[in-house]
């Protein structure tokens, strides 16, 4: 069995940005339910509290490949 | 013929990133950059047959060249960046197009490896988008007030500040255009290697591993190629939509009034 | 080992540069093509499909508006026109009402003097044959007077005298039958014989 420690490291730092993302759709989707009406602007904010918690998974990525 | 049977079969040497290591066909003419120009071609001649004979009641092309602008336009861009949104709008569009394209040529049989597997591209249009958000705000604001819209939230404690200012400025002026590019390369590169992965281990059992039971078990691993096939076809097109979407949402906090 | 170090050599996060540059110049192209000759039709299209529904919506705003003003109007006049009917209906009967009062009126004059005429003309023949019988019976009595008496009364004057003496006395016969059936006719009676033996 080969391959390296790098991806296993990954892995693990991937749950923290997973969670997060969770549980940015979750209040996304909550919110529209609630108030159907403010979509458009919680769509804005979701996605760019996706795209803040997705960066800490997306930077493991490259330290993964890069070290 | 007895020193191949008796020969242990070759253990199962999965796919890693040499599968991405494509051999140019010709000089530097790799796959990937015959890929980008088809991609060009093909959206092209496709808007232009939608728009042949632009028409009230649209024909069949055109309604799907107007709905798919039409997306970009109401669902994207309007909600995204106020006002000002149909500046932006053929920008967008086209990015949309650009990158759903190549995504899909993922899954498209005899093609079948999504240009954005390789990260060139996806660092190129990063920098364009990052050249164009910071180009509307410092237009719209100055420069040091987009610096300030930027980096500076108002009703913020000064010790807050000290810590949130530099997190700001590296997340928002640094850190965007890396993740947009990475967040689109890295699915497409992993979900590639993901069908590869198991195209290849179908293949191994069926072909080239001696226990029975493995080329019997193969079809699983073919069915859950096409299975992945179609979670593909669901994840680029969502990377698609989250780049312009958050494209979108760029520009319009760069010119948003408040922040 | 091997295999971790070919890993290290094909690093997944390098670009590749003629990827970078045709990547690039693709897109921008596109961009430039898209936008210069497919995207503003999109946009004319749209517009002018808002303008088609909008105008489409406020012309059939303004014909209602006009059919609504027409039906008013049209309403006004009706019930003008029905109020004018109702007068002129008024108007007529009275009309009528007047005309038959006057007609009526007119017949009860016509017979008044239909019946006043009549009267008259009554009146005038009992006066004539009154008249024509007073000289008759002057003649008469005259020529009877003269036969009985045998004398010549050629006399004009002697023979008016004579006359009205006895038409005297015929109207006090005559006063004297008006006064009772009974005792005028015995009278008369009487009185003829004297009268005629005067």
């Amino acid at each position: 069995m080969t391959g390296s420690l790098n991806v296993v490291g990954y892995g693990l730092s991937a749950i923290g940005p997973g969670i997060g993302v969770g549980i940015v759709f979750a209040a996304f989707i909550n919110g529209v339910a609630r108030q159907p009406e403010a979509r458009g602007q919680l769509q804005g904010i979701a996605f760019i509290g996706f795209a803040l918690s997705e960066a800490l998974a997306i930077l493991g990525l490259v330290l993964a490949f890069a070290i | 013929m007895t020193t191949l049977a008796t020969a242990p079969a070759p253990g199962f040497d999965a796919p890693g990133v040499d599968a991405f290591d494509l051999p140019p066909i010709f000089g530097p003419v790799t796959k990937p950059v015959v890929l980008l120009v088809l991609s060009a071609v093909i959206i092209y001649v496709l808007f232009r047959l939608a728009v042949r004979r632009p028409q009230l009641v649209p024909s069949k092309g055109q309604f799907m060249g107007e709905a798919f602008h039409g997306m970009v336009r109401n669902t994207i861009a309007r909600d995204m960046i106020g006002p000002e949104f149909l500046r932006f709008v053929p920008f967008l569009t086209a990015l949309f197009a650009f990158v759903l394209v190549n995504n899909l040529f993922g899954i498209i049989p005899l093609i079948q490896f999504p240009t954005f597997a390789h990260p060139g591209v996806p660092y190129a249009l990063a920098v364009i988008v990052w050249l164009v958000y910071n180009t509307v705000g410092i237009r719209h604001h100055g420069f040091f007030g987009y610096l300030r819209v930027s980096t500076w939230p108002p009703d913020v404690p000064w010790w807050v500040r000290i810590i949130l200012t530099p997190i700001e400025f590296l997340s928002n002026i640094l850190l965007r255009p890396v993740t947009l590019s990475l967040r689109l390369f890295g699915n497409m590169f992993a979900g590639h290697l993901l069908l590869v992965l198991f195209v290849l281990g179908g293949d191994y059992m069926l072909f080239v591993a001696d226990s029975i039971t493995l080329k019997l078990l193969s079809p699983f691993a073919f069915g859950m190629a096409i299975v992945f096939t179609f979670f593909e076809a669901f994840v680029q097109v969502v990377q698609a939509y989250i780049f312009v979407m958050l494209t979108a949402s760029y520009i319009g906090s760069a010119i948003a009034d408040d922040h | 080992m091997e295999l971790h170090v070919a890993a290290e050599e094909l690093n997944p996060l390098v670009p590749h540069l003629s990827e970078i540059i045709v990547g690039t110049i693709a897109f921008v192209l596109l961009l430039w093509l898209l936008s210069r000759s497919v995207f503003p039709q999109f946009e004319r299209v749209y517009a002018e499909r808002t303008d088609r529904i909008e105008g489409g919506l406020k012309r059939a705003e303004e014909a209602q508006e006009q059919a609504i003003a027409l039906k008013r109007q049209y309403e006004e006049q009706l019930a003008g026109l029905r109020a004018e009917a109702a007068r002129i209906r008024d108007d007529a009967r009275a009309e009528g009402n007047r005309i038959r009062a006057e007609l009526r009126e007119q017949a009860e004059q016509e017979a008044g003097r239909i019946r006043q005429r009549g009267e008259e003309q009554l009146a005038a023949q009992r006066e004539q044959t009154v008249r024509s019988l007073r000289s008759e019976i002057g003649g008469l009595s005259v020529q009877l007077a003269e036969r009985i008496v045998g004398t010549s009364l050629a006399d004009d004057a002697r023979r008016r005298e004579t006359v009205d003496r006895f038409l005297a006395d015929l109207d006090g016969i005559a006063d004297e039958r008006d006064d009772g059936h009974v005792a005028a006719r015995g009278t008369s009676a009487t009185g003829a014989p004297s009268g005629g033996a005067s």
